[in-house]
């Protein structure tokens, strides 16, 4: 591995300086004349069926150009398609139209379309429509969704199930019945919002002379949205451009295909002037997906010693109205794999019912699955220490998998790559000072003052690959990804990256990337993504993937670069290609440092062709599919101390403390920003955020006032420290680090207040723990003794 | 009908007719091609659309275009001047204040008004002062250390260590 | 969302009841009502301007009165909508002879909200639903007592 002076450096970000000087271009930003503003009505009932739609009205105001009913788009617009279809698991998937034809079955379905001069006019021309519903029943959780009696959103789809998945490995039966203790828990992990800064966009324009559709939009994966874009429109993929270059956030939500970038589409071909469509705030708390809801019921089979001998957990997840492009994959292969975590649990077993309901789809969420999983287990951990009378590091210690079992194949057939559980989980105790907290613990109980200390020990399964695996999850894509790495005839560079990054920093890192094995100067590298009509094609950024994968994929293609080159260099040399040393952009003769060709030299010699060696092609350019042999899988242990006012249940977190292993980092300074970020998200599911709704199905926290995401002030200080425990599985020796914080802090913020709860005998609490729940418990619990 | 407004934004003076119901941040944006000021919510909630009027944070979703009328407006595309970037600007490059960068713009006009008020401010003020502006990517943590960057310069204290 | 409360009226239980369902007096009492019109038996179409949290906007709707029991009870059901979304509500109200020759009054019911109005407004709404009701009962009191 060329670990060179760029690779492991906090270099500053080359995506900044756009940014901080306002010249980014987000899809909102991009002005193309003539361009008409769309806007979406959306049904205010949760179920109901379209009586009427009088759209005459709204045609006539002033500025409006045309309105459209999902009855007009019917034959335009194929429905959504689903991309991720668990096998076996008696699979129903519902019709999804970019409009509601009939019947809506949310709050935030889609009714009408309007186009107008302006945004203003739009929102006029909205109103004015008239739509005549008959409202009927709705269901909104998930466990009454599929009781006998529920409102049924489809005919076809019994009990609102989608699905029932199930895997195990082992004998968890046995397991239970053996058990010295069996601990059974139901643990709600709530409804979130993704709520990332930038809300959904899209600016579609057709040219009827050259047939192409281009696309502007707010993506994650713009290479996907092509292919499902020309799925549902029917346009060949070669006449249409998706662009996504600078995105603000998307945390998941990014991912799924939606309708308005659909109908924009749609629209721009119809009437041949660019449409654009830029979805309001509480637009997007409704018509963006959300992410986690499950319920589950886990059993956790454990001898008196505290080995934990099996784990049972069957999980009701709610998916919404719809299934979104990609949710069926989030509470089963993203989730169930991952139940036995860092521990050595020979017998899982988990059974996951996806229930549709009358609420705004689900679908990734920052983690996806995997902070579910970690909830469980970080949660069961606690419960079974309490219950053994053991320390909470010490159960984790006894179970944790040994660090010279790796690879080590789980219960639930996934083989880790590598791990060193017990180091992050020393590393973090040493720094929270975790025995002397204990005795400040104790002192402070002695005084009424409610101290806690909560750990959170993970691994995660990212890198998502290979796609054979994909293949065998239901996944309708591969998970490999592919890089370009064009060398221009003056030795610079331009890097073609599948991934498309929104906020990640890979125009940063992946320059680290090809500078370090090029030897060129990092200036010299461009690092291009976004943009379909430039890239060859790629997957996109989620799953922790863009650097094992994407960065894999690079390194390789510069490989390439870099043999080809020397293959010319030995040419112009005169000496043969196994006596070229290659060494900091510098090709020159083994034993003969100062007969050298540049890495500049060569490039133009490439281009010339004046003179090339026997079979070697002009040019100098490289493409490489990376598809690895397996996922990585980061690791770490966080630990959160709290104090909780008793008087009035307000938290107050004194320190944070994480400790993550993502392999050999690239960049320090991103990674730590990663982690930064994914703390933030998570700590706030842990005790501020929920999505709510009522039983009617209006989603009562609709707004930024109601959707409490963290301010600056909400949050702590991240102590965050890391230990490089290297993959096998890629020649970077690096994991992915998007998610840990995430996945890691809910169980960590939980399991602290829980801790400082102690003295109540109160063992959980259903999240977020807000300080009028936890003041509820206080109470119930003062009044119980 | 329409209004005739005359603001002066960045320096440059503007004369525009406008619909008495334009938001200032539309304004911006639509009319003046300003795209650096976003629009985060429709609630006043976010702070992305931060910007100075007559040198005081303005959350511009919350004002409308004729209001402003006579103004002088900065945004974040006038920070920079004679292209040295400003000590928040670089702040929050070097100490990686920003992922997404969408909230970006609004955090920076935001913390230029608290150094303004308080050019020494403590962690826990920057926090306070920045309650306003959400960012969803960072956990905050950086923007509290860029603003800190901005402060020291702004004194002509030597500034913090990047990261390294 | 539900809501319950009760209102203690210096009146009788009869002159309570006809002012209850007596049109005008609702007209003129239900707070933020531009019009009511009576389109059937115990039925009436209205415009009526109310504010819940930042929303303020103009809803058309209709009220039906069911199951009246007089003077003892009656169900009563309120539908609106218009741009900012829509209302609806349906309660129960007893009266009940109070001491002193007063009337206590008990209502208890469902508000919903939905449309943009749902989004921004829901936290607001229960205080909103009380509010009105409080005005509506203590307008319907002094028109009584002449107060
Ligand atoms: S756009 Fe959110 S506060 Fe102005
Ligand atoms: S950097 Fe993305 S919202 Fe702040």
């Amino acid at each position: 591995m060329a670990v060179t002076k760029l690779f492991g450096a906090s270099i500053k970000r080359r995506e900044d300086p756009r940014m901080i000087t306002g010249r980014a271009n987000y899809t909102d930003d991009v002005r193309l004349p003539g361009t008409l503003s769309l806007a979406i009505l959306r049904s205010p009932y949760a179920h109901a069926r379209i009586k009427r739609i009088n759209v005459e009205k709204a045609r006539q105001l002033p500025g409006v150009v045309a309105v459209y009913t999902g009855k007009d788009l019917a034959d335009t617009l194929a429905p959504v398609p689903c991309a991720w279809l668990p096998p076996n698991s008696d699979l129903k998937v519902p019709e999804y139209r970019a409009l509601a034809i009939d019947t809506v079955r949310y709050v935030g379905d889609g009714v009408a379309a309007v186009v107008a001069e302006d945004r203003y006019r739009a929102a006029d021309a909205l109103a004015a429509i008239e739509v005549d519903y008959e409202i009927l029943p709705a269901v909104v959780d998930q466990e009454k969704a599929v009781a006998e009696g529920a409102p049924q959103l489809y005919a076809d789809v019994p009990n609102n199930t989608a699905f029932v998945w199930r895997l195990s490995g082992g004998d968890v039966e046995a397991a239970l019945a053996q058990a010295d203790v069996v601990v059974s828990q139901r643990l709600v992990n709530h409804r979130l919002i993704p709520t990332a800064m930038e809300t959904r966009a899209a600016l579609a324009y057709y040219n009827p002379g050259s047939g192409e559709l281009t696309l502007w939009c707010t993506s994650q994966n713009p290479h996907i949205h092509r292919l499902l874009l020309s799925a549902v429109t029917g346009l060949p993929e070669t006449r249409i451009r998706v662009i996504s270059t600078d995105v603000g956030g998307g945390f998941g939500s990014k991912l799924p295909f939606y309708a308005g970038e659909m109908i924009a589409s749609a629209i721009a071909k119809d009437l041949g002037r660019p449409i654009k469509w830029v979805e309001d705030r509480r637009e997007n708390f409704v018509a963006t997906t959300h992410g986690r809801d499950h319920i589950d019921y886990v059993d956790v089979a454990a001898k008196r010693d505290g080995t934990i001998t099996g784990i049972r957990v069957r999980s009701y997840a709610n998916m919404g109205a719809y299934l979104s492009t990609a949710a069926p994959g989030v509470p089963t292969w993203l989730f169930g794999l991952m139940l036995s975590g860092p521990y050595t649990i020979p017998n899982v077993a988990v059974e996951v019912y996806g229930v549709l309901t009358n609420t705004t789809p689900t679908d990734a969420y920052r983690g996806a699955g995997r902070p579910e999983a970690t909830y469980i287990l970080e949660r069961m951990m606690d419960l079974v220490a309490d219950r053994l009378g053991m320390d909470p590091v010490e159960i984790r210690r006894k179970n944790f998998i040994p660090k010279d079992k790796f690879p080590y194949t789980v219960a639930t057939t996934l083989q880790y790559d590598s791990g060193d559980y017990e180091l992050t989980l020393n590393r973090a105790l040493e720094i929270v000072g975790y025995d002397a907290f204990r005795k400040e613990q104790a002192e402070a109980r002695k005084q009424g003052r409610l101290l806690g200390i909560g750990l959170s020990s993970y691994v995660e399964v990212c890198g998502l690959a290979p796609s054979q695996a994909a293949g065998a999850m239901g996944f309708q894509g591969g998970l490999w990804e592919s890089a370009t790495v064009r060398v221009h005839p003056s030795g610079k560079v331009s890097v073609f990256t599948g991934a498309n990054p929104h906020g990640q920093g890979e125009e940063t890192t992946f320059a680290q990337l090809v500078a370090d094995e090029l030897g060129v100067p990092i200036d010299d590298v461009e690092v291009v993504h976004g943009d379909t009509g430039r890239i060859p094609f790629g997957m996109g950024t989620y799953g922790s993937r863009s650097t094992a994968v994407g960065g894999s994929a690079l390194v390789y293609a510069a490989r390439k670069v870099r043999d080809k080159g020397a293959k010319i260099a030995a040419h112009l040399l005169e000496v043969s290609p196994d006596d070229i040393v290659f060494d900091q952009g510098r090709y020159y003769v083994k034993g003969a440092p100062d007969r050298v060709k540049t890495f500049q030299e060569v490039a133009g010699a490439a281009y010339l062709a004046w003179s090339m060696p026997e079979g070697v092609t002009p040019g100098l350019e490289e493409t490489h599919f990376f598809d690895p042999i397996n996922n990585t899988y980061p690791f770490g242990t966080h630990v959160c101390v709290v104090e909780v006012d008793p008087h009035t249940g307000q938290v107050t977190f004194r320190r944070y403390v994480a400790v993550d292993d993502v392999g050999h980092v690239i960049n320090p300074m991103i990674v730590d920003g990663q982690v930064h970020g994914g703390i933030a998200q998570g700590l706030a599911q842990a005790v501020y955020e929920a999505a709510v709704y009522d039983e009617n199905g209006q989603l009562l926290t609709g707004s930024l006032m109601d959707y409490a995401i963290p301010t600056a002030s909400m949050v702590p200080t991240y102590e965050v420290d890391r230990t490089e425990t290297p993959t096998p599985v890629n020649p970077m020796g690096l994991k992915g680090a998007g998610e840990t914080g995430t996945i890691a802090s809910t169980p960590a913020v939980v399991n602290a207040i829980i801790d400082a709860l102690k003295p109540y005998g109160i063992t959980h609490l259903d999240m977020p723990l807000t300080p009028q729940r936890i003041w509820q418990a206080i109470q119930q619990a003062q009044k119980g003794s | 009908m329409k209004h005739q407004i005359t603001v002066t934004v960045n320096g440059t003076q503007y004369t525009s007719e406008v619909e008495p119901r334009l938001l200032l941040v539309h304004y911006l944006r639509d009319v003046l091609n300003l795209t650096g000021t976003h629009v985060g919510c429709d609630t006043s909630q976010c702070g992305a659309c931060t910007v100075l009027i007559n040198g005081e944070a303005v959350k511009s979703c919350t004002v409308l275009a004729v209001q402003a009328d006579g103004a002088e407006i900065t945004t974040i595309e006038g920070l920079a001047k004679d292209g040295q970037l400003h000590p928040l600007q670089e702040g929050f490059w070097e100490m990686h204040g920003l992922q997404c960068g969408f909230c970006t713009p609004g955090m920076i006009m935001t913390a230029y008004d608290l150094l303004q008020k308080n050019p020494n401010p403590s962690e826990e003020e920057i926090r306070h002062g920045l309650e306003g502006n959400l960012c969803r990517c960072t956990g905050y943590q950086n923007i509290v250390r860029a603003v800190q960057y901005a402060s020291d310069k702004m004194r002509g204290q030597p500034v913090a260590a990047g990261n390294d | 969302m539900k809501i319950s409360g009760s209102y203690t009226m210096q009146a009788a239980r009869q002159a309570v009841w006809d002012k209850l369902i007596d049109p005008d007096a609702i007209a003129g009492c239900l707070p933020g009502v531009e019009e009511l019109t009576k389109v059937g038996d115990n039925e009436f179409t209205m415009a009526m301007t109310v504010g819940i949290g930042p929303v303020r906007g103009t809803y058309a709707g209709k009220v039906t009165l069911a199951n009246l029991n007089p003077p003892e009870s009656y169900e009563m059901q309120v539908e609106g909508s218009g741009r900012p979304g829509f209302v609806k509500g349906s309660g129960q109200i007893h009266l009940a002879q109070g001491v002193g020759g007063g009337t206590a009054i008990t209502y208890e019911g469902d508000v919903e909200v939905g449309g943009p109005v749902g989004s921004v407004a829901q936290r607001m709404l229960g205080g909103v639903a009380r509010r009105m009701i409080e005005q509506f009962f203590g307008c319907i009191e002094k028109q009584i007592t002449g107060g």
